[in-house]
Parts: C-alpha cells; sequence; structure tokens
C-alpha cells in the first residue's frame, strides 16, 4: 500500500553546512571570514552553471545575518531593475550573484558603480559571482571594471565524481535520507552528473522513498528512474549485478566494448518523457 | 542589531518564504521598536513594496501573537543612523555655517586614512603627480589651482587625491575638505533640486577649503551638473580654495564637456600618472602586503607584476587572493600559491569543454578523424584515443555515461565505464598514456 507523500518538504537551505567544499575549502574558508569579520573585502566567485555561486553567497548572507549583521543576496537580471541596489550601500555585506546578466546594460552598470563606491566609503563587504572572473565580463563602464579587478578572485572548483557521490550524500544526510555508497555509485553511473541535476533527482528519490516507506536501495533506485524515463530496465539489469560483472555478453570483441556489454541496450525509452 | 521581537519574526519568515526571497528582501530589513508600531527600515522603495505586498500582514499576524506588545509594523526606507553613513545634503546653515564645529567631511564619502603620500609608491610613471600633489597638499590653494590629474583606471589617482586630502587635514585639522565622485555630486545636485533644497547645495560646496573631485569625465552630456559646477569651480577658485580634479583622460579629449570647463581645467596645472613599470608594480604589491603585515617574498611580487602590467586594481585583487590563501593554510606565500590566484584571475583554464571539443582535441592530437573516434572500428589506433577521449568526456563534463556513449557513436554506458576504467589502468601502468591524456587535459582546460 503506497502512502501519499505531503507536498510540503523542508527546502534545501543555502547554508555553509549543506555544501560540500571539494577542493573549496580555502574559498569557503574565505567567505565564512567575510561574513563574520567587519573589514571592508572584496570577493568574486566564478565558476559554471551549477557550480554553487549561489548557494555560496546565500550562505555567506545567512550567516551574517545570522549573527546580526544587515546583509543581502541580489540575484540580478531576475526581473530585478536597477533601482534594486539604491541603499544597499548601507548594508554590512552585499551579495550579487550573476554579474554577467546584466553587464553591458548601462543603467546596471552605473548603479553597481555607486553602490561600490558607497559600499568602499564605509569599509562594507561586497561578494559577487559571475560565470567568468571580472577581466572576462564584457562591462561598458571602465572604472567600473577596474574596480571589480580588485577583488579576490576564485574560481569554484568542480568536483570529481568521488566527490559528487559524497556531497550527494550529504545532502540526503542533511535532509535525513540515508544514500549508500553503492547507491550514488549507481546513480553516478546512469544520470546527469550536473550537483544540481542530481540534487534535483534526490528530491524526486526522497519522494518515491517516502510515499513507497522504502530505502534507496539500487533496485528501489532504478525502480524509480525506469518510472521517470531515466534508465532502462536492462541497462540497470547489468550495472546492478556489479558493475558489469555478470551481464549477458555481447560476443563482441570490441576492444572498447567491456566484456559483459548487453546485446541491446535500450535507453531513455520510457513512454514517459 | 535586531531586536528580539524582530528576531522571533524572522525565525517565523525564514520557516515561511522560499530561502531565496528571505534572503533578498527580509534580510536587508532593519527593525527599530518604536511602541506601539515595529518600524521596518529598507534599503529603498522596491524592498518596501515587495515586503508590503506579500508579508506585512504576516510581520502583523506574528506581532499580534507575540508578547511584545507591539501592534503592527510599518515599512519606510531608511537606515538606522550609523557613524560611517554618508550624509545627505546638509541641512540649511549646518555647512555654510561657518568653519568652526563643522565636520570636514560633510559632502561627499570619508577620505580613507590608509590613502597617504607614505603608502603610495613613487615610480617613474608617477612621479611628477606626487610631487604635484605633495605642494598641493602642504599648500592648498597656493601651489596649482586647479590640479588636474589624469590616467587609466586603476592607476592610483584617487590614492594620490586623497592623499592630498589627507595632507590638508593633517596641516589643518579644522578644514573643510570633500572629496566627491562626480557621480555623487550629480546625485546630490539631482536630489537638491528635487527637494528644492539647491541653495543650500551650492553654499555648502562653495564654503568648502578644498574640494577634491573624482572621475570628471562623468560629467560628460551632463549639462545642468556642468553649470553647476562651473559656478562652484570659479567660486572655490577665487576664494583661492584648492580644487583637485582626476579624469581618465587628457581634458581636451573629454567628449561632451563645455569647452569653458575644459579650458579653466587647465589654468592650473596638468599631471599624467602612467601605467606602472614592473619594478614599481612589484614595490606596490610589497608595500600593500607590508601594511597587511603579510610577507610577501620578492619572487612572488615579481612574478605578479610580471603578469598583471596594466592595472593596480588588478595587482590588488591577485595579492588578496594570494593572502586569503596563505592565511587558510598557514602557510608562508609561495608562487605555487600566486600562479592559482592568477589562474583563478586570468581564466586561464576558462574554455568551454563539451564532448565536441573533446572528440576533436583529440583525433587532432593522434591524428585520426573524428569520424574514426564515433565509427564501429575495432583497431587499436583508434579504441586507445576512443576510450582517451570518452574518459575525458566523464571527467571534464557533467554529461550522463549513457549521454557520453550516445555521442561516442550509440554506445553503451558500461562501455564509457569501461574505457574510463581502462585508461585509469594505462595511465598507472604505462607512462605514455599518462603523459598523452595530462597533455590532452591541458590543453583542453588551457
Amino acid at each position: 500500500m503506497q502512502q501519499l507523500p505531503l507536498a510540503v518538504r523542508p527546502a534545501d537551505q543555502a547554508v555553509f553546512e549543506s555544501f560540500y567544499p571539494g577542493d573549496n575549502l580555502s574559498l569557503v574558508h574565505a567567505l565564512r571570514e567575510t561574513a563574520l569579520i567587519d573589514r571592508r573585502n572584496l570577493m568574486w566567485l566564478w565558476g559554471g552553471e551549477g557550480a554553487g555561486k549561489s548557494h555560496l553567497l546565500q550562505a555567506c548572507v545567512s550567516l551574517a545575518g545570522q549573527s546580526g549583521r544587515r546583509a543581502a543576496y541580489l540575484p540580478l537580471g531576475d526581473s530585478l531593475p536597477p533601482g534594486v541596489l539604491e541603499g544597499m550601500e548601507l548594508v554590512d555585506l552585499l551579495c550579487l550573484d550573476d554579474i554577467d546578466r546584466v553587464a553591458g546594460n548601462a543603467d546596471w552598470e552605473r548603479g553597481l558603480f555607486a553602490t561600490y563606491e558607497g559600499l568602499a566609503q564605509r569599509g562594507a563587504r561586497l561578494v559577487m559571482s559571475a560565470g567568468k572572473p571580472p577581466l572576462h565580463l564584457p562591462l561598458r563602464l571602465p572604472d567600473l571594471a577596474s574596480r571589480l579587478a580588485a577583488a579576490a578572485t576564485w574560481r569554484i572548483r568542480a568536483l570529481g565524481d568521488e566527490a559528487r557521490a559524497a556531497a550527494l550524500e550529504q545532502r540526503a544526510r542533511w535532509r535525513g535520507l540515508e544514500l549508500p555508497p553503492e547507491t550514488s555509485a549507481y546513480l553516478l553511473n546512469r544520470v546527469e552528473r550536473s550537483l544540481p541535476g542530481l540534487f534535483r533527482l534526490l528530491d524526486e528519490l526522497d519522494l518515491a522513498a517516502l510515499a513507497a516507506q522504502k530505502r534507496l536501495t539500487i533496485p528501489f533506485v532504478r525502480e524509480v528512474l525506469e518510472r521517470l524515463g531515466l534508465e532502462s530496465g536492462q541497462v540497470g539489469s547489468v550495472a546492478s549485478s556489479g558493475r558489469g560483472g555478470s551481464g549477458v555478453s555481447s560476443g563482441r570483441t570490441d576492444a572498447d566494448t567491456p566484456p559483459t556489454a548487453p546485446t541491446a541496450v535500450a535507453r531513455r525509452t520510457s513512454s514517459r518523457t | 542589531m535586531p531586536t528580539p521581537v524582530w528576531n522571533r519574526c524572522l525565525e517565523q519568515l525564514r520557516a515561511d518564504l522560499p530561502e531565496q526571497q528571505f534572503n533578498t528582501w527580509i534580510r536587508p530589513l532593519q527593525a527599530v521598536e518604536d511602541s506601539p508600531v515595529l518600524r521596518l527600515l529598507a534599503p529603498n522603495r522596491f524592498v518596501v513594496d515587495w515586503v508590503s505586498n506579500h508579508c506585512l500582514s504576516r510581520i502583523n499576524e506574528l506581532l499580534e501573537n507575540d508578547s511584545a506588545g507591539l501592534t503592527a509594523a510599518r515599512l519606510e526606507v531608511g537606515s538606522r543612523p550609523i557613524a560611517d553613513a554618508r550624509p545627505a545634503i546638509p541641512a540649511t546653515g549646518t555647512a555654510a555655517a561657518g568653519r568652526q564645529g563643522v565636520p570636514s567631511a560633510r559632502l561627499g564619502g570619508k577620505l580613507n586614512p590608509d590613502y597617504t603620500f607614505a603608502s603610495f609608491v613613487e615610480g617613474k610613471s608617477n612621479q611628477l603627480a606626487r610631487a604635484a600633489g605633495y605642494q598641493v597638499g602642504l599648500n592648498p590653494g597656493k601651489a596649482y589651482n586647479p590640479l588636474f590629474i589624469y590616467g587609466g583606471v586603476g592607476l592610483g589617482k584617487t590614492h594620490l587625491m586623497q592623499s592630498i586630502g589627507n595632507q590638508v587635514l593633517a596641516g589643518d585639522p579644522n578644514a573643510r575638505v570633500a572629496y566627491v565622485h562626480s557621480e555623487q555630486f550629480v546625485g546630490d545636485m539631482v536630489r537638491a533640486l528635487q527637494h528644492n533644497t539647491i541653495n543650500e547645495f551650492k553654499a555648502a560646496y562653495r564654503s568648502l577649503d578644498a574640494l577634491l573631485i573624482d572621475d570628471i569625465q562623468f560629467f560628460a552630456g551632463k549639462e545642468r551638473s556642468q553649470e553647476e559646477f562651473f559656478h562652484t569651480f570659479n567660486a572655490l577658485l577665487e576664494g583661492q580654495r584648492q580644487v583637485v580634479l582626476t579624469c581618465d583622460r587628457y581634458p581636451k579629449e573629454v567628449n561632451g564637456l563645455e569647452e569653458r570647463l575644459k579650458s579653466r581645467f587647465g589654468w592650473g596645472l596638468t599631471v599624467a600618472v602612467e601605467p606602472p613599470e614592473l619594478e614599481t608594480s612589484a614595490a606596490i604589491l610589497m608595500s600593500k602586503a607590508a601594511a597587511e603585515h603579510v610577507d610577501l617574498p620578492e619572487e612572488v611580487a615579481f612574478f605578479i607584476a610580471q603578469r598583471i602590467r596594466s592595472n593596480v586594481r588588478e595587482l590588488e585583487g591577485a595579492l588578496r587572493r594570494v593572502m586569503a590563501n596563505s592565511a587558510f593554510t598557514g602557510r608562508p606565500i609561495t608562487l605555487d600559491f600566486a600562479r592559482e590566484a592568477l589562474r583563478d584571475l586570468l581564466a586561464l583554464q576558462d574554455r568551454l569543454v563539451t564532448v565536441e571539443n573533446i572528440q576533436k582535441t583529440v583525433a587532432e592530437y593522434f591524428k585520426i578523424r573524428v569520424a574514426d573516434l564515433l565509427s564501429k572500428r575495432r583497431n587499436r589506433s583508434v579504441t586507445r584515443p576512443r576510450q582517451i577521449a570518452m574518459a575525458l568526456a566523464k571527467e571534464l563534463t557533467s554529461h550522463s555515461l549513457p549521454e557520453i556513449g550516445d555521442a561516442f557513436g550509440g554506445r553503451d554506458h558500461t562501455t564509457v565505464l569501461h574505457a574510463c576504467r581502462r585508461v585509469k589502468l594505462l595511465r598507472e601502468s604505462e607512462s605514455r598514456v599518462s603523459e598523452d591524456y595530462q597533455n590532452l587535459l591541458r590543453v583542453l582546460t588551457g
């Protein structure tokens, strides 16, 4: 009998505790310090989509806010007008996400310049993020470009597969779910491996596990992936038998084909799209 | 600090709202208990509007249920007074009321006390500007008036200008010195016009002993501001008060600036600040590190300076990053720290890595065709590069293994897994493979 899960689930909080640092330990340390120390600081984080920029910026604002500081997180370009920057020079910590989305826009750039100057004069802290370092942004205002280049610039280091698995397991624990290592390894061999994608999948698994009152074992996860149209039974059966240990032999001798690959593989064949 | 009742509201709102909305709209609010209401000060009207529309009734409900005795919240644009906040245009008579007792930086921003001639690193690129500035600081209104400093962004014009201001104040602590960015002058003037306080605005500016006005290229095209500034400028010069201006180019080259202003700017002394030469850049880095009580080895200073030639601010950014790494690890600053900092700043690894790009690069490297990689061919000259390309795709992209398999001629995800394991083993046992893999990684990630 299936239990209907409640539609309301605790959201993943964007705090430092729920961020898996991987090779970004010194960056996380620098951000924590920026949130808590009352000294002028200027930081720039960059990395690809899903690298964790928004998470880190919000974690910074959260930590500063909890310690009694006035802080704000602004995702730029999200239908917010440049006027939203007005008065923001009066906060203790300002985090501006996705600067690249407003680079080249004259009104935004003037607003950013004024905010930068206001914060600098008050000795307040500014943490920014973008997909690129400041020097690579198509800024039109050279005065702004040069000021932003004074930021301590950090690239968020992408996680390798092992670290992704660890991050996924940590996120599951954070939500009170147990994700055994063999299940996370199973997932990483089958689905898109960006962290946001994996975390979204965890949402689905969380719901499914709650509804079925089951643990996240490989057979259960395979069942959910099939239901979601992310995996075919055949691929799953080969892999779940021990990473290609005892599948049906293809009989092919292709040097780049594992000896245990299945003969026919149907991927993403589920009717659900 | 938040008040206890507001803290309780915050806890509840945090649970109610999506986290991003909470961090964007609720965090920047400041609460002031003004019984029986709780005043919530927001940075701007957008925040006021959002909170009014989305959670004011919830806040009122929370207040009603709280034992603190506050009945309602009132939202307004504002900020609790803080010592460092930039005051608006002084109220009538404040700045014009006379010399004594008037704070020296009522207009514009505070002078940064760290910007002094002692901390300004002199080199061939800026020595004339420094010498002129120093004279002006010692004899304001007498030496060179106006002093016009021009040069590219991030070369130390603001540092020099503020050093002059600090020097003037060191000579006469009661001197009224204002450091104002041109944008701020324009903004303050617009507000004064809106609030009908333009006379106070004029009086405040014209009563200064020294006006330091930064980046006057921002006046370009703003006729009303130029007009006002022209009169302020004349009044100050006539009263033998010092005016210092900076600009990103020679005055005559600023488009959109009135001729009469351009010509007046040339009445005093015009000096250039050039990009620093290597030795000066290294010296700047070492001086900035010393100011933070950090030991920066000369070889690291030169390493950074060699790679960042155009702009002092970029040097500063690289240095901050290096110092942060050293502070975190507790290790002395090394060339490796500097290399890492520069990689992040200059994005040396910033390439878009796609499976197609990997296939193309690998095919070129092994002098085969991309079609061979995707084909069913099984001879070793093709399978080895194919396996390496698959392993690189797994390492450098987020695609799922089934997707990677698909991209290699519709192969299975277990084939990709096998390839990755095989390459891992080969890299451990065959130096040639390890070298090829490293070379390809370097090419692909810059």
